[in-house]
């Protein structure tokens, strides 16, 4: 996602982003400023890669995952988004990795923190992204057998759910 | 529905499965573990959510920024200005609001007696969890009426507040605000020691909590707890303190932290944090002024420009995230609830393991667990 259309884009200048980018060396990361924290993209291949440098670099010890989302951006793809913290630093980090829409696998951040572990069970039935080599692969806050459809993508309508379960209480279907 | 295990016998021994939950008493709500034990140890837990899921983070997708605030009490039902705390500063941050100061104040208190009443909940829940049936619940309960009632008279509502609204407070708090702050901090004051004296030290609550489900500070980071189940392993990390938030840097109070990160040490923990919020709350009633409570202008339909904030505030859970992704308009493109309880159980099988089954209950109490912050 871009923020072409709000202020003027704000000064990388004071952040960590210099410690990021040596603890990256060797991959293609690029990073912008948001309201609070910075946001570094890592291409998807790399991304598990890049949180192990980050995890295991001495100045940044990204050793707490904060939280861990998809965020649907229709025919962009999905957006993988891994918010970092450091325990012993106090600073925080944004990390997304981009899947394209007819591709969305990403490798499993369950070896970097095994905290990752139900927010990628959540975020692969909510969105219908693969965790390759998740320890746990089954659905977290669905039924077990509502893997077909995706609740929490753009394209699917909130009344969706009633429809799915049979024509008696098919009260979201317009004629 | 069995798995075999290793044995020193020469006959062949099973794991049994037990089943709890949904509908049990001791699970807080709709929250289901099977267990698997051998004899009166427990092998293995499986945690299962999910029983509460309303598709809240969909639902806010389609509610504007205003309509979202009541949604926000409906997932975290006991910590619910914390909650909604959290949303309206991620609203705030992306249309870069400022709010007054005493706005901000009030929020503040409003949030630590908010912490109050949702420890008072844990102390009487997880009394009951321990065996002290009756007592701990009722006693514990008598103390929350009396926040609760302040919440009433405040918001007209005892337990979906909606109270804050982005820039600000819904309305001005009632006239007798400071005189009613200080007789329920009396009350509270009052309940804490009684709690404390009822429980804290008694021998068999001791030996019933104590080197009971330890995790390590290590794995509780790298399981990404937080909250009191974080500080009681001895992690001293607490978001109003590290990345203050309010004014929380203009007040002082103490982050307690645990030694052993057992239950006992969590009970502790939260036992501590009460008396810390009193403190909290006096300094901060001594710090507030009169003025206006809304920015002067405010428009009358919230439109963000395009962006992306993680807004995270110390609820007593621990950290309550908010990370909100807009694509300008009147409502968030993309809401997620980062929920404390949902990363603390994730952790329940580490602290589970090796216990006895007896203490599988304690243990789930000792999370202070909400299912409805978890499933969302």
């Amino acid at each position: 996602m871009t923020n072409e259309d709000s202020a003027p884009a704000r000064s990388l200048d004071g952040t960590i982003w210099p410690q990021v980018d040596r603890a990256l060396s060797g991959i293609t990361a690029s990073a912008e400023r948001a309201v609070l924290d910075v946001i570094v993209s890592i291409p998807r291949d790399e991304v598990v890669r890049g949180l192990k440098a980050l995890k295991a670099d001495e100045a940044l010890a990204f050793d707490y995952l904060r939280c861990l989302t998809c965020v649907d951006n229709e025919e962009e793809g999905i957006d993988v988004v891994y918010h970092l913290y450091s325990t012993k630093h106090h600073h925080n980090l944004t990390v997304k990795a981009h899947l394209a829409p007819d591709d969305l696998f990403v490798d499993t951040a369950t070896t970097v923190w095994r905290g990752a572990n139900w927010y990628e069970r959540e975020a692969a039935e909510m969105f219908g992204v693969r965790f390759r080599g998740h320890p746990d692969p089954r659905t977290l806050l669905m039924p077990e057998d509502m893997t077909d459809t995706f609740p929490l993508r753009k394209d699917h309508p909130l009344a969706e759910i009633e429809v799915l379960q049979g024509e008696g209480i098919a009260w979201g279907v317009e004629e | 529905m069995t798995n075999a295990v290793q044995s020193d016998h020469d006959f062949e021994v099973q794991d049994i499965m037990i089943n709890m939950g949904p509908q049990h008493p001791a699970t807080h709500g709709v929250f289901r573990m099977v267990l698997a034990v051998d004899g009166e140890i427990v092998r293995d837990v499986i945690p299962h959510i999910g029983y509460m899921h309303r598709g809240g983070e969909k639902l806010s997708e389609t509610m504007d920024f205003r309509q979202g605030i009541g949604f926000m009490d409906r997932t975290e039902y006991l910590a619910q200005f914390n909650a909604e705390l959290s949303y309206v500063m991620a609203v705030e941050a992306l249309m870069d609001i400022q709010v007054p100061e005493r706005a901000q104040w009030i929020r503040m208190i409003l949030c630590e007696l908010n912490r109050l009443s949702s420890h008072f909940m844990f102390t009487g829940a997880f009394g009951t969890d321990s065996g002290v049936f009756g007592t701990a619940f009722t006693y514990a309960f008598r103390w929350r009426e009396e926040i609760m009632d302040l919440f009433e008279e405040i918001t007209g509502d005892r337990l979906m507040y909606a109270y804050f609204r982005p820039g600000g407070l819904a309305w001005e708090v009632t006239d007798n605000f400071a005189q009613r702050v200080k007789y329920v901090l009396d009350q509270c004051r009052q309940g804490i020691k009684d709690v404390d004296n009822l429980i804290t030290n008694n021998e068999v609550f001791k030996a019933r909590t104590q080197n009971v489900g330890i995790i390590s500070a290590e794995d509780a980071i790298d399981w990404g707890t937080t909250g009191p189940v974080l500080r009681g392993s001895g992690v001293p990390f607490d978001v109003r303190r590290d990345e203050p938030y309010l004014f929380y840097d203009q007040v002082d109070f103490d982050v307690p932290v645990g030694q052993v990160g057992d239950v006992y040490d969590r009970w502790c923990v939260r036992i501590e944090e009460m008396r810390q919020s009193v403190r909290i709350v006096e300094q901060c009633m001594a710090k507030l002024q009169p003025g206006p409570i809304m920015p002067e202008r405010m428009p009358r339909m919230l439109r963000t420009p395009p962006g992306e904030v993680y807004i995270r505030t110390e609820a007593p859970r621990g950290e309550y995230g908010i990370y909100m992704v807009s694509k300008g308009g009147n409502r968030p493109h993309r809401l997620k609830i980062r929920s404390a309880c949902f990363t603390n159980l994730q952790a329940l099988k580490d602290m589970s393991v090796g216990n006895y089954v007896a203490d599988a209950v304690l243990i789930l109490g000792s999370l202070d667990i909400v299912l409805g912050e978890t499933d969302r």
